[in-house]
């Protein structure tokens, strides 16, 4: 293919892209050094770097932090465990696979919303996870911070398991059959041909998950909407919902700004090894 | 990997899958039982289950239809048996004798078409608006889409040189990012420009946010195929882009179709981005929030209809094509 017509065929996407992505970052660097507010909207009134001091000096951001770094280290690891675990069962059974997968599906392909929101009812009064919690274990669900952050965590479980669960299942069927074979043939156990094959040529995928669910993890939103109800009383905050609760609720878009960009020089930040292994991989492709 | 031979373990192994099941499903399902109940019947602090309660379409009407009660029955019977024919077309698809695409295109259109039609028929509620709204919107947000997505995904295959390759990473950058990152300033250049509150900016910021899984994605589908396929076409006399349109196109659909199905659940399920865009003209998921906040007892049972509401398009979708979300899901393409 010619060069030129390559620009051809990429154009209309990259003007979609750096329209609509860098350009809206570079304007997002100049926004947050700017006090932007209902009134002053045409005319943002410049004030350096005051809006990072502001959200530097923020308890609720570093809260909100917290908790989303807390989010990340239980959900990543827990989802790829059960994914892995299910997909091993998976594996193990022949008949009625498309059956378990396509319904295990349903948690995933759910409007995040809407699915955050059956989740809860569950546990609301009336609901029969709060009704079985009350009379089995004399327990009584009450919304309050701690609750709020466990019940996220379980439903990004419920979420995105499946998703892990497809990847590592679609993984174990491309083993290197040969050697499973002389693996049986030399008599080694189900847990020795897991160690010492198919643990490893799983790798990659397990590196693939763990930054797809740690970015997923990142960005949840939705949920804490719902769950939380909007209450401010309840500390379950994640960086993602405390700007937009920034730019929506308190209109502090020159401060929310800034907030997104210290979030993107993080993520950045911790993406950069992953992004050099991939540009390594497409050139070693050619 | 080598399956067990103990049928106890077999045995366990099938009861587990089922709990897992039972656990993916069940909470959807108490939801259509709410769905259908009265608020009285919902709200008690003992869960109510078939049997106990008399079942109701009110919920469903009154979100809907603003028509009394035994009309938005007759529609909703009339719209039911539609579907119903509809769906029977869908099932008996490969016995048609044209392309299984065409009768399943054919089915999403007229869909498309009851939809649009119905609020000259009847007197529709708000809700309505915003289903009216997310189907422009994931409509516009698949063509623009998946049309320059593949474009580019099927230039980024076929021409290997450094320039495809930061391309490709910085896409993959970007696809990190949260998008949350991109819609404030278009809050802002939209107030200015008076394009908020408009159809067309939040398509293209939805195009735009999934712009980088689009090309990744594809690339991986085009790249399946061999490039001796478009030369035999253009040796016989076919440009490039004729060859791509009559050629490769046709061969890479089903990659296609998986794709768009991912820019599909993208683009109905989103949020926040319609939220921070939308001022009045709200999609499904912003439009269901307003059941979120609060204590209001009759907002359960509502709410519960609206969850039944948004999520049977997306099952229906699903029921058909889900070989290729699995297939999609299961490819490893989907890099970010």
């Amino acid at each position: 293919m010619k060069r030129n017509t390559f620009f051809g065929f990429v154009t209309p996407s990259l003007i979609v892209m750096v329209g609509l992505m860098v350009l809206p970052l570079l304007a997002s660097l100049v926004l947050g050094l700017h006090r932007i507010t209902i009134r002053n909207l045409r005319a943002p009134a410049w004030i350096g770097l005051q809006n990072y001091e502001d959200v530097l000096s923020d308890p609720r951001f570093w809260d909100s932090l917290e908790f989303t770094l807390i989010f990340i280290a239980v959900t990543v690891p827990i989802r790829m465990l059960l994914g892995l675990a299910f997909a091993l069962l998976l594996d193990q059974i022949v008949k009625w696979r498309g059956f378990f997968i396509a319904g295990s599906l349903m948690p995933f392909v759910l409007t995040p919303v809407v699915g955050t929101l059956i989740f809860r009812d569950l546990f609301d009064i009336g609901g029969p996870l709060s009704y079985v919690l009350n009379e089995l274990f004399n327990f009584r669900m009450i919304w309050n911070t701690v609750n709020v952050r466990v019940l996220i965590i379980i439903h990004s479980l419920w979420v995105s398991t499946p998703f892990a669960m497809i990847v590592f299942f679609a993984g174990l069927q491309t083993l290197p059959k040969e050697r499973l074979e002389a693996a049986r043939v030399d008599g080694a156990s189900w847990l020795k041909q897991l160690r010492h094959i198919a643990i490893p040529h799983l790798y990659s995928l397990f590196v693939f998950v763990a930054l797809i669910s740690t970015m997923d993890s990142y960005r949840v939103l939705d949920s804490v909407l719902v769950l939380t109800r909007q209450n401010p009383q309840i500390d379950a905050r994640t960086v993602m919902y405390y700007s937009f609760l920034t730019a929506v609720e308190f209109r502090r878009w020159g401060k929310a700004n800034a907030m997104s960009i210290i979030t993107v020089v993080g993520i950045f930040i911790v993406l950069i090894p992953f992004l050099i292994m991939t540009y390594r991989d497409q050139l070693q492709e050619d | 990997m080598e399956h067990t031979k103990s049928q106890t373990a077999r045995i366990i192994i099938y009861i587990i899958l089922a709990l897992f099941m039972i656990y993916s499903i069940f909470p959807f399902g108490w939801t259509i039982l709410n769905s259908i109940k009265l608020p009285k019947d919902a709200t008690g602090s003992i869960p109510k289950i078939p049997g106990q309660f008399e079942a109701t379409g009110q919920n469903y009407s009154s979100l809907w239809l603003n028509v009394s009660e035994a009309d938005a029955a007759q529609v909703g019977f009339v719209l039911l048996i539609l579907l119903v024919l509809l769906a029977l077309l869908g099932l008996f698809a490969g016995r048609l004798p044209w392309p299984n695409s065409y009768t399943y295109t054919g089915i999403v259109l007229s869909v498309v078409g009851i939809v649009l039609v119905l609020p000259s028929m009847v007197d529709t509620a708000e809700f309505y608006d915003y289903l009216i709204n997310s189907v422009i919107v994931t409509i516009g947000t698949l063509a623009v889409s998946l049309s320059i997505g593949a474009l580019a995904g099927y230039g980024l295959a076929r021409y290997r040189y450094l320039i495809s390759v930061i391309i490709l990473v910085l896409a993959l950058a970007f696809r990190a990012l949260p998008s949350i990152s991109f819609v404030l300033p278009f809050f802002y250049l939209g107030q200015i420009s008076g394009l908020y509150d408009t159809h067309i900016l939040l398509i293209f910021c939805l195009v735009a946010t999934n712009q980088p899984f689009t090309i990744w994605m594809l690339r991986s589908f085009f790249m399946e195929i061999p490039r001796e396929i478009e030369e035999a076409a253009m040796m016989d006399g076919a440009g490039r882009l004729r060859a791509f349109l009559l050629v490769i196109v046709p061969i890479v659909w089903p990659g296609i179709i998986t794709t768009g199905l991912f820019t599909l659940l993208l683009a109905y399920n989103d949020f926040l981005l319609a939220r921070i865009l939308m001022q009045t003209n709200w999609t499904l998921p912003v439009g269901i929030a307003q059941f979120t906040g609060g204590e209001d007892p009759g907002h359960v049972t509502l709410a519960a209809a609206a969850s039944v509401s948004v999520t049977l398009p997306i099952i229906c979708v699903i029921i058909f094509f889900q070989k290729y979300l699995i297939r999609g899901l299961a490819s490893g393409a989907v890099k970010g």
